[in-house]
């Protein structure tokens, strides 16, 4: 606005290579933005979406090494030319991970806290963090305690932050993408009022395309070579660009699919489970305490029953807090119930007798690993290995029987790792990480997998993969259970077993769950899925 | 996930809650400085019982909290004042007055009092921590450093930021140690585990040295140190309590030095 009719951000044949990589990051992108404008930013895992937003705030090249070619211009500066220091007052920029761009302990604190960095006077300040805090939806959050925000808040707050030197860009990098459900709807209200207001650019870079679309004015579609495939407003999208991007393994909204919409994965392949199948897994009015430090109101689990049967794909749903992380970890017998119990059994071969329910906080590690697995939301955490293909046989060389290089080989090519073999797990791509997650169980899979998140931080081709592999798996007869925010992944299930403050609220088909989410409001739980 | 407990600070204003941070840290220096400089258990004593006063009516800490978040450091202490009494040298001096004996245990009046001596020191350096750090946020004592005592910003509000981590790096522990066990790995005998334990530990420090990279970029996108005069939107201010509180705790080191000499 300030520059008067100027364009906000510009971008002209702007390419950007990170130090040490072999392709460019950001591949010749040339765009203009008018000031005011709300600009969606939509391309695969790989395609520089984040890339652009750091060159946006000048942290590239100013603070990340590489080779910078062509113009990128915010108003009237040149970013390659333009101190981090002068960028930053009018750019603000919102990551992805509520935990790690909040610094203070108390939300007013965290506010001020890029105030105070560029010097600003105090009066001022405690004049404009209450209108920060205001924009974002977080009036009367001055006192509280940064550490007892939820996730949505904690974003909410990210944003105030950014806001309060009153940039004239906002940029934001997936800030839904960490969120439940009603912590995204929250964002996304505040994004709404924020777009509607027209006195600062918004680039927004998100996945749950869906709430983002509407809010959008223009869009930049980018490939997975971050190659620009097209820009242009919002409701006049180009069909071939947008085949381009489907075809590069992005997410596609709704809107722009025509035709009828092929889901190859995103269904399961007509499978039903019968009756007849044995449980692997049962929960039976179990209840789980923590130490009632944090002034008790709900168990984390409350009196939950639930049954796994063979061959059977569960989804786990609720709120932040609701108690899918405890189950989980009561099912995988890492948490003991104060009353009620979790058994379960392993999955009996061909023509034998089901083995007695047995108690898995009871079982030995090794007996435990051949009953369940639990692939924890990050993958890193779980390797154990240095490389890739040590990782995959980890599992049977502590069960004692290890897997020939021939079997590990196979392993790793089914689960599109064949190159990486003797490669650092911790150097992979996220998508990479996560199918190694999944294939270093594959050798001796367990009878139930838990999944928490299994598709995080994945664009559509890597979320149809892991839904290739799981399907596979549950083939065998394998239980499985994912514990998800994306109601993408719902078709794709058996079953919805929803939590509400530690107790199921919800036990049916995914179809049942679609139509009339059990809550209040029920529109984030269906977002982006087919009803 | 919420395995870990509430940090232990003010639940309610009170007048250590009052006084700076910075003020306070000076008054517990005094008090730990006092410890230090006598081997008799009278000292300590004396300051373990005014820290205890302290702690009830002034800290507005939630004193019914704080019991069980000390007992490790109590059955710590505990542990270390009886190996100091059993093991120490004046046991095995002729001319030291014999309390007890079984077998070839002797056990001298003067290693008991060395003993207690060392347990009480060590309760005075627990309660004195809490009554320096339990009344107010890490925030005020990043404030409090930057603003009394110039201490670097990056300095100050950096160790500010690694300290929220803490409790994220005690869940990514947790988690390491459950995926492991989930992977059917059990370290068996010392060799075994040892190893097993740096693996651990090398995945907790790539996580931190990520989380650490996020961190520090988001407060660099938001201006830090970015060569400006930072300022203060919470101005530490130095009152009367500030003085009070260090002359207080300077008199009660005096007094339980002096008293009785």
């Amino acid at each position: 606005m300030t520059e008067g009719g100027a364009p906000s951000l510009e971008a002209r044949d702007f390419s950007w290579t990170y130090a040490g990589a072999s392709r460019p990051a950001l591949d010749g992108l040339s765009f203009s933005l008018e000031p005011g404008r709300l600009l969606l930013v939509l391309g695969p895992s790989g395609s520089g979406k984040s890339t652009l937003a750091r060159a946006i705030a000048g942290l590239v090249p100013h603070l990340l090494p590489g080779e910078w070619r062509g113009s990128l211009r915010v108003g009237s500066l040149q970013v390659a030319e333009t101190p981090a220091r002068l960028l930053g007052e009018r750019v603000g920029l919102v990551f992805q991970d509520p935990d790690s761009q909040i610094v203070m302990g108390r939300v007013d604190d965290e506010v001020a806290f890029g105030l105070e960095n560029r010097g600003w006077a105090r009066p001022e300040m405690a004049a404009r963090v209450p209108a920060a805090l205001a924009q974002a939806g977080l009036v009367g959050f001055e006192s509280r305690a940064t550490a007892t925000l939820s996730g949505g808040e904690k974003q909410r707050l990210a944003v105030a932050g950014v806001l309060a030197p009153a940039p004239s860009l906002l940029v934001l990098d997936e800030p839904t993408a960490n969120l439940d459900p009603p912590g995204m709807h929250s964002v996304f209200d505040v994004l709404a009022a924020l777009a509607a207001e027209r006195r600062r650019t918004i680039v927004l870079i998100e996945h749950r395309l869906e709430a983002a679309l509407p809010l959008a004015d223009d869009v930049l579609l980018l490939d997975d070579r971050g190659r620009q495939l097209a820009f242009g407003r919002a409701d006049s999208v180009d069909r071939r660009a947008v085949a381009r991007l489907r075809e590069s393994g992005a997410w596609v909204p709704r809107a722009w699919r025509s035709g009828p919409v092929r889901r190859r994965a995103a269904r399961s392949d007509s499978h039903t489970v019968g009756t007849a199948a044995p449980s692997l897994l049962e929960a039976d009015s179990a209840t789980v305490r923590y130490p009632a430090d944090e002034s008790g109101t709900h168990p984390a689990l409350d009196r939950v029953s639930v049954t796994l049967r063979a061959g059977e794909r569960v989804a786990l749903v609720g709120p932040n807090g609701a108690g899918k992380s405890s189950l989980l970890l009561a099912m995988a017998g890492l948490l003991r119930p104060n009353d009620g119990q979790v058994r379960l059994r392993a999955l009996p071969r061909d023509g034998e007798r089901p083995e007695p329910m047995r108690d898995p906080s009871r079982l030995a590690a090794r007996q435990l690993a051949e009953r369940i697995g639990l692939a924890f939301q990050d993958p890193e955490l779980g390797f154990v290995a240095s490389t890739a293909g040590d990782e995959v046989a980890a599992g049977s060389v502590a069960a004692g029987v290890p897997a020939s290089p021939g079997d590990t080989a196979t392993v790793l090519s089914r689960f599109g790792l064949a190159e990486h073999a003797g490669d650092d797990p911790f150097r992979l791509s996220q998508g990479e990480q996560r199918r190694l997650s999944l294939a270093a169980m594959a050798l001796r899979p367990p009878g139930i997998l838990l999944l928490d998140e299994p598709t995080f931080g994945l664009d559509r081709r890597g979320t149809e993969a892991v839904l290739e592999m799981l399907n596979e798996m549950r083939a065998a007869g394998q239980s499985q259970v994912l514990a998800t925010h994306d109601p993408r992944l719902l078709p794709a299930c058996d079953r919805v077993v929803a939590l509400d403050r530690g107790r199921v609220v919800f036990d049916a088909r995914p179809d049942e769950f679609l139509a009339s989410p059990p809550f209040t409001p029920p529109e984030p739980w269906r977002d982006g899925a087919a009803p | 996930m919420s395995l870990l407990p509430a940090p232990l600070t003010a639940v309610r204003p009170a007048f250590l809650t009052r006084v700076t941070p910075v003020s306070r840290l000076t008054a517990g220096t005094i008090w730990l400085a006092a410890c230090l400089v006598t081997l008799d258990p009278i000292v300590p004593l004396r300051l373990a019982m005014a820290a205890i006063v302290a702690l009830v009516l002034w800290s507005g800490l939630p004193l019914r909290r704080i019991p069980a978040r000390l007992w490790p450091i109590g059955l710590a202490v505990l542990s270390i004042t009886a190996f100091s009494i059993l093991l120490a040298g004046a046991n095995s001096d002729p001319a030291a007055r014999e309390l007890f004996r079984a077998g070839p245990l002797r056990v001298t009046a003067e290693a008991v009092s060395a003993g207690l001596a060392v347990g009480l020191r060590l309760i005075v350096i627990a309660l004195t921590t809490l009554l320096v750090f339990g009344p107010s946020d890490p925030t005020r004592l990043a404030d409090s450093l930057a603003q009394q005592w110039r201490v670097p910003d990056r300095f100050a509000y950096g160790s500010l930021a690694s300290l929220r981590m803490a409790p994220l790096m005690a869940v990514d522990w947790a988690t390491i140690g459950a995926a492991r066990r989930l992977r059917g790995i059990a370290p068996r005998g010392p060799v075994a585990w040892l190893r097993d334990f740096a693996g651990r530990l090398l995945v907790i420090l790539v996580s931190a040295i990520r989380r650490a990279e996020r961190v520090a970029l988001a407060m660099d996108a938001r201006g830090f140190d970015c060569g400006l005069e930072r300022s203060h939107f919470r101005e530490v201010r130095v009152g009367w309590r500030d003085w009070l509180a260090i002359a207080a705790a300077a008199a009660v080191a005096a007094g339980a030095l002096a008293v009785g000499r």
